[in-house]
């Protein structure tokens, strides 16, 4: 899945969170903060990790890509930086070495 | 080659024609606002204009009548410490310069905390004309006698008394005479004001180079700069003067345009208007300015004369060009370069020669359009407010810093068809707003011009600051506004949204919120690109709550037939805790909560209560009141606090208490779910030790369990997609865990005083209402500590019940939980703290959410955009006074026709005297005779004539001829003190209606006093020592009298031939509703000193119910003057003390209206009194009062009955009630005590003062600065306090504050002598406004002493100073 499908589709979970009226005010591309720019609540954050999860199946171990990461690095992150995690998840193992 | 300069405009402040503030005065920038108006009347006289002057070479007649006037300027004298009754004896350009420059210093963020006040300066710019203090005071000393010494030569025969009384009659309309304001006609106090009000030491001094000083007022702050001698240097100019005699000049010179308009750099530009105005930017070092907001940076700046000009007026080239090339040298910029420069703002004066002038230097130091193109912006916001004179440069500096700072180019107005020699240069006119672009990383560059009369040239460079803070939002200048919308349909709605964004972005409904809906659309700080989104929001009609500060519904939430209930949810203690609450404290005058250090638990909890009791209280005077009260986790007991389960300091002390060793259950730990109550349950199944302790929402749980447990549960939760997390705190609360370690804390609770409540709360433990029961309630309060908290299903079970919007009184997750709960289901929810944004800018958008659903919130309890209000100061205890900016033509009025019924002078007429002037003088003179004759005619039917119009008398108060003032005496002090001065024995304003109504009758005998009008109270007249008064009447045509007991009161009586015909029966209905009877008894009112009367006042014989609108009561009429309505007003106090929590005390300060129907009642005689209270605000309350007899009549109606009210909490109104028994200092771990200061209002700080100081202490109390005594005095009670409370502990009994003296030896430090043998020794240290003393036996212990230091990082120093208590060296 191109990069471009992924971030396609966590926009539209974001949408879907956020809501949809709410679509006509979100630009939202690589480089969108949650939470300066989206100004997503922890909770909403959550319901984004619990929709991935459901999405894409246990090949993208959200759980594991924040279990590392302190609060501020949470906070922080981009719609960049998780559209990139996803796609090397679903990126076959084998694809890196060859 | 100059010093490399960089100095920061670090703060700014201005008051101009059409903006009373820095906010207006840019939004009118932007929107390109014509602040042009004709002159008012009150600057100067109709008469002066006229239209064909310029024909004429009549130096007093003008041709023009247009200019920019600042309206309406108001002066709040109260924060910076100035007598009310001074002001308008000042010359006001002195008190808007102290104004703007308190301002400035506020918006730089410096108002209380700088650092070194040797180091800061203070340099105006100011001309030396004649500004109107002067001028009245010209009016009064000279043109009162040239009046006197033309009518005498006119009039040989007018006798001196009449002479006298027209000039006496003159020099009243100019208002009392002020002699310690005359040294104000001295122009530098303008500097020295602020430097003295401020208490800043380093250079402070005018400047005056005409329309060029402010500029080089901004040269020599800088250079103060550069040279290090100082750190800060408040700079700018002042210019209020629109007197005949400046315009007048202007005139004659032909400068002021014919066609009244001011087109700078217009083809056909004719001339200039003049304006006015004070501004004020705060400035410091770039290097130093590390932590500042910076606007722009001045990186230049070149002062020049023309040298031997053609003539003084004509402006030279040459100079300009030396002034412009000085700067940019300085800068180290080459002019010429393309994108040197981004905008000029131009002198522009629109005059031929100057506008040709300053193009002609402008094309030759910035070159032809060759490389560059017209790269540069030109403009002059002259065109907008006129020639503001030596505020010209300051005027143009602020409009170019706030260009650089927004980015954006501000528009020029007039000047549509520019100056032809603009072609040839680099320069256009910007004719509208436009966004400002540099390129290759080019900074913003902006320069001012101002060139002065006399050939004086000044240039000023200003940068943007270098990009090493990023700011993401633009610095927002005072209170930001706010657009609001109501309509029937979206499609009305959607057409007041389609006018002009300039119309829009200017407005400001916050005043005034239109009425009507369903529909409703706000939005705060509203921009373009809002708008823009608005009206996107609008066609796609769906609600839209907040994202981008834009509101709308379709389908409020609180329509009227079916109101949704709002709730208060108090948070518990959240990871993140930084609330924004110091300017909720400061504007709705609360104390700041102290706020510890969140690490520790108590400390943390502490600040957690304190946040949601300052936001209950500010919520609650914004007209936010909640239905249902209920809190999350520990928050539940600031909930019930509000509920009024608990005290408030019950559950303070209770928080504190929180030992966090104590309570650290071992080895157990919080972990927060991403998922809901219910799969939190079915992980932890089968794993012991562990529980779900809250169920937040459906995307949050909370476990809490043993470190093992609690890993095995999250390994289980990972692999289902879960994400969790450990939380910080350690603790089992809200799980059986706890139960081991509670007793310690259900001894706490069982401790706690606790009462049903009053507001309906809801617990999260039951999801059920809280019970009535004392008991079921402590029952459930130790439930609620060891059973889950059950967040979400409680929201739920409230949205049932109608609830509908949810505020979050605090900071922290609430609204989040409520929005996962409620997903789907229409509600509001939103927090009223967020560490986003400062307090009250979030309380606006909690108000601007409630509005748009329905609710009606008082948007006018904010900060209001315009509105002139000094800064760290409450709004609502402001009491602005109008300044005099005109000194207009002196008229008698109606004191004229009386003065001139000189029975001679028609019979000299009558001899035939032949001379132009005195026939028409004379004519002037019958006709007025005859005028006069008419009125006292009129008189004549109901009363003798009476000759003094106005009269004055005076006389002196005193408890030998007012005896029974000694019953009337502010401060109880010990049995038999014999200083009587030290209990304040105070006429009562009462007691003046009575002497205001005796003189009034004196003045017309026979006749009735049937009312009196416009009571106001000045200033406490208290009889010991004795005052000498003088009480002036001035009787008015419908014989009315205003009687004024010079600098205490005045008011106006009104009287009639017969009094008017009883009133009987019950002539209104009651609407103070009959609830609950009173809890203390008429005795007990005097006995508890609710009331501080002695026995010849204690009226009130019985207390009525006090309810929520009023109170009723019986007085028994007491024998000493004015007692009766006295009586009538502690009803109205007493209403305010117990249905109020702070600021309970309260004095009378104004009536509006008294009316009376027959004579007073006797003596003895039983009169009803009923108070019906009509507002109630921060600074006073309103009432109006009914009086009957026995029979029922009407005797008595006072209408707007107002109390202001003091400063007191629940430290201070102990200390006025029962003095010898209670402290305002309070002790402090090592035993030594601090005061702070609690009462921010100066009148509050005068009732303590003498609460607390002796006849000798408040002698040395005023020869002190108002700064330092204000500190000086917390040292004095602190001392006081912590001797008092060491005698108490050793067993001393009642002791008064004035017991105790305070003396300072030769070397400064203080000794205390007092009722004992021995006196202990004491330290004393302060610092701002906090104090610490310590107290204790000498030879007791080492040699001790205390000091104030602050803690590392603390930089507001009411929060952080920590006391150290060490050997003396």
């Amino acid at each position: 899945m191109t990069p471009d499908r992924i971030l396609a589709e966590v926009r539209a979970m974001l949408i879907e969170i956020i809501g949809s009226e709410y679509a006509l005010s979100l630009e939202i591309n690589m480089r969108t903060s949650f939470e300066a720019d989206l100004e997503l609540e922890s909770i909403e954050f959550v319901r984004l990790a619990s929709m991935l999860n459901e999405h894409f199946g246990d090949r993208v171990d959200f759980v594991d890509f924040l279990a590392d990461k302190g609060f501020n690095e949470i906070i922080n992150l981009t719609v960049g930086e998780v559209v990139t995690y996803i796609a090397d998840c679903l990126t076959p193992a084998g694809a890196l070495d060859g | 080659m100059a010093e490399p300069v960089a100095v920061a405009i670090v703060g700014m402040a201005a008051v101009f024609p059409g903006a009373p503030d820095l906010a207006t005065y840019w939004s009118n920038i932007l929107a390109g606002v014509d602040a042009i108006t004709d002159a008012p009347a009150s600057r100067w006289d109709p008469c002066y204009y006229d239209p064909d002057a310029a024909t004429t070479d009549r130096g007093d007649r003008l041709y023009c009548r247009r200019g920019g006037f600042v309206q309406s300027a108001t002066f709040d004298p109260s924060p910076h410490g100035i007598m009310p009754t001074t002001v308008p004896g000042a010359e006001p350009d002195q008190l808007l310069a102290l104004h703007v420059a308190t301002e400035a210093l506020a918006d730089a963020g410096i108002d209380k905390a700088l650092s070194d006040r040797s180091r800061a300066g203070v340099i105006i710019g100011r001309g030396g004309y004649l500004t109107p203090g002067l001028a009245r005071l010209d009016q009064r000393t000279r043109t009162a006698n040239q009046l006197i010494v033309t009518l005498r030569e006119l009039l040989p025969d007018l006798e001196d008394t009449q002479l006298e009384a027209v000039r006496s009659a003159f020099q009243s309309r100019l208002g009392p005479p002020s002699p310690e304001s005359a040294i104000d006609l001295v122009p530098n106090l303008v500097a020295s004001r602020v430097a003295n009000r401020l208490d800043l030491g380093g250079p402070a001094y005018t400047v005056d180079a005409a329309c060029a000083s402010s500029l080089l007022a901004i040269d020599h702050a800088v250079r103060e700069l550069t040279t290090g001698r100082c750190d800060l240097v408040l700079a700018g100019g002042v210019h209020h003067c629109h007197d005949i005699t400046l315009w007048s000049v202007f005139n004659q010179l032909g400068a002021l345009s014919p066609t009244q308009q001011i087109r700078p750099f217009h083809r056909d530009a004719d001339g200039l208007l003049i304006g006015e105005g004070t501004g004020m930017v705060v400035l410091k070092r770039l290097t130093d300015a590390t932590h500042d907001q910076i606007y722009a940076v001045i990186r230049g700046t070149g002062v020049a004369s023309d040298g031997r000009a053609t003539s003084l007026m004509s402006p030279r080239v040459e100079g300009q060009i030396h002034a412009i090339e000085q700067a940019w040298r300085t800068a180290g910029l080459d002019p010429a370069q393309p994108g040197a420069l981004g905008l000029l703002e131009a002198h522009g004066t629109a005059t031929r020669i100057g506008d040709a002038t300053e193009l002609d230097s402008l094309t030759r130091v910035f070159g032809a359009p060759n490389g560059a193109g017209r790269d540069i912006g030109i403009g002059s916001v002259k065109s907008m407010i006129g020639h503001t004179m030596p505020a010209a440069g300051i005027a143009g500096l602020i409009k170019a810093a706030l260009a650089v700072h927004h980015g954006v180019l501000p528009p020029t107005l007039h000047c549509d068809d520019p100056h032809p020699a603009l072609r040839g240069s680099r320069f256009v006119p910007i004719s509208s707003t436009t966004p400002w672009t540099t390129h290759d990383r080019t900074p913003r560059r902006a320069a001012v011009n101002a060139f002065g009369f006399g050939g004086i040239n000044t240039h000023a460079i200003l940068e943007q600051p270098p990009d090493t803070t990023p700011t993401r939002r633009a610095r927002t200048l005072g209170p930001e506004r706010i657009l609001l919308l109501a309509a029937p349909s979206v499609d009305a709605l959607a057409q007041q949204l389609q006018r002009s964004d300039a119309g829009l972005l200017t407005r400001d409904d916050a005043g005034a919120p239109p009425a009507g809906g369903p529909c409703r659309l706000a939005i705060v700080a509203p921009t373009t690109r809002r708008l823009a989104l608005a009206r996107k929001i609008l066609a796609q009609g769906k609600p839209w709550q907040g994202r981008d500060d834009i509101w709308f519904t379709t389908t409020p939430l609180h329509p009227t037939p079916a109101p949704g209930r709002l709730v208060f949810v108090f948070p518990g203690l959240e990871q993140d805790f930084t609330p924004q609450v110091d300017d909720i404290a400061d504007h709705f005058g609360l104390d700041r909560p102290q706020l510890g250090d969140s690490t520790v638990l108590g400390q943390h909890g502490l600040g957690v209560f304190a946040v949601g009791q300052l936001l209950d209280a500010a919520l609650r005077q914004l007209g936010v009141i909640p239905d249902l009260l209920a809190g999350h986790s520990i928050g539940e007991w600031n909930a019930m606090s509000a509920a009024g389960i608990y005290p408030r300091r019950a559950v303070e002390e209770l928080v504190a208490s929180f030992n966090p060793a104590a309570l650290h259950v071992p080895g157990l730990l919080f972990a927060a779910l991403g998922c809901g109550a219910d799969q939190a349950a079915d992980a932890i199944n089968g794993v012991d030790g562990v529980t779900v302790s809250h169920d937040n929402c459906p995307h949050q749980s909370i476990i809490c369990g043993e470190r093992t447990a609690v890993a095995a549960v999250l390994t289980r939760l990972q692999a289902r997609g879960i994400t969790s997390q450990v939380m910080r705190f350690k603790s089992g609360f809200h799980s059986p865990m706890l139960a081991p370690y509670l007793n310690q804390i259900l001894e706490t609770f069982a401790g706690l005083p606790v009462r049903p409540p009053i507001r309906p709360i809801w617990s999260t433990t039951t999801v059920g209402r809280y019970p009535d029961n004392p008991d079921r309630i402590r029952e459930l309060a130790a439930r609620h500590l060891l059973e889950p908290v059950r967040f979400g299903p409680l929201i739920r079970r409230l949205y049932d019940t109608g609830a509908r919007a949810f505020i979050q009184v605090g900071t922290g997750s609430l609204p989040a939980f409520v929005a996962d709960t409620l997903a789907g289901r229409p509600h509001l929810t939103i927090t009223a703290n967020t560490p986003r944004r400062s307090g009250l800018d979030q309380l606006r958008r909690v108000a601007t959410a409630l509005w748009v659903e329905g609710w009606a919130p008082r948007f006018d309890q904010l900060p209001l955009p315009g509105r002139t209000r000094a800064a760290g100061h409450s709004e609502s205890r402001s009491q602005p006074i109008p300044l005099e900016l005109g000194a207009p033509l002196v008229r008698l009025g109606a004191a004229a026709p009386t003065l001139s019924t000189a029975p001679r002078a028609p019979a000299r007429a009558a001899r035939g005297h032949q001379h132009p002037v005195l026939d028409e003088f004379t004519a002037a003179l019958r006709e007025a005779t005859t005028v006069a004759a008419d009125v006292m005619d009129s008189w004549a039917q109901t009363t003798q004539p009476s000759v003094a119009q106005e009269a004055s008398t005076t006389r002196t108060f005193s408890l030998a001829n007012m005896p029974y003032l000694t019953d009337h005496c502010f401060y109880r002090q010990p049995e038999g003190w014999p200083e009587s001065t030290d209990r304040y024995p105070v006429v009562p304003l009462t007691t003046i209606l009575e002497l205001m109504a005796d003189a009034a009758r004196a003045l017309s005998p026979g006749r009735t006093v049937i009312g009196i009008t416009n009571v106001h109270a000045q200033r406490w007249l208290s009889v010991a020592p004795p005052a000498t008064v003088t009480t002036s009447t001035t009787r008015h045509p419908d014989g009315s009298i205003t009687v004024v007991l010079e600098g205490y009161a005045r008011g106006t009586v009104l009287l009639a031939a017969a009094p008017p015909p009883l009133v009987s029966g019950k002539p209104c209905q009651s609407t103070v509703s009959h609830s609950r009877a009173c809890a203390v008894t008429a005795q007990a009112l005097y006995r508890d000193r609710w009331m501080f009367h002695g026995p010849a006042f204690q009226g009130v014989s019985h207390l009525g119910p006090v309810t929520e609108n009023g109170i009723t009561g019986e007085l028994t009429v007491p024998e000493a003057p004015g007692a009766l309505l006295d009586n009538a007003g502690q009803l109205l106090g007493f209403w305010i003390m117990m249905r109020t929590t702070h600021d309970r005390l309260a004095f009378p300060a104004a009536i509006e209206k008294i009316s009376y129907w027959g004579p007073p009642p006797a003596p003895g005689e039983r009169v009803r009194c009923e108070v019906r209270i009509t507002s109630v605000s921060a600074a006073e309350v309103t009432a109006d009062l009914d009086l009957h007899r026995a029979g029922g009549q009407l005797w008595a109606r006072i209408e707007r009955w107002k109390d202001r009210r003091f400063n007191t909490d629940e430290v201070t109104w102990p200390v006025f009630l029962f003095p010898e028994h209670h402290r305002i200092a309070q002790p402090q771990p090592g035993g030594w005590y601090s005061v702070h200061e609690r009462w921010p209002d100066p009148a509050t700080r005068e009732l303590i003062m003498r609460r607390y100081l002796n006849i000798t202490e408040r002698a040395e109390y005023q020869r002190r600065t108002p700064h330092d005594a204000r500190q000086w005095l917390l040292g004095r009670i602190a001392v006081k306090d912590a001797v008092r409370q060491w005698l108490w502990d050793s067993g001393a009994g009642p002791l008064f504050p004035i017991e105790i003296t305070v003396n300072d030896d030769a070397s400064g430090r203080p000794h205390v002598t007092g009722p004992f043998t021995t006196p202990p020794v004491v330290s004393l240290a302060h610092t701002g406004s906090l104090a610490a003393a310590l107290v204790r036996l000498p030879g007791s212990a080492p040699d001790v002493s205390i000091d104030i230091e602050h803690l590392a990082g603390g930089t507001a120093p009411h929060r952080t100073p920590t006391a150290h208590i060490g050997g003396v060296t």
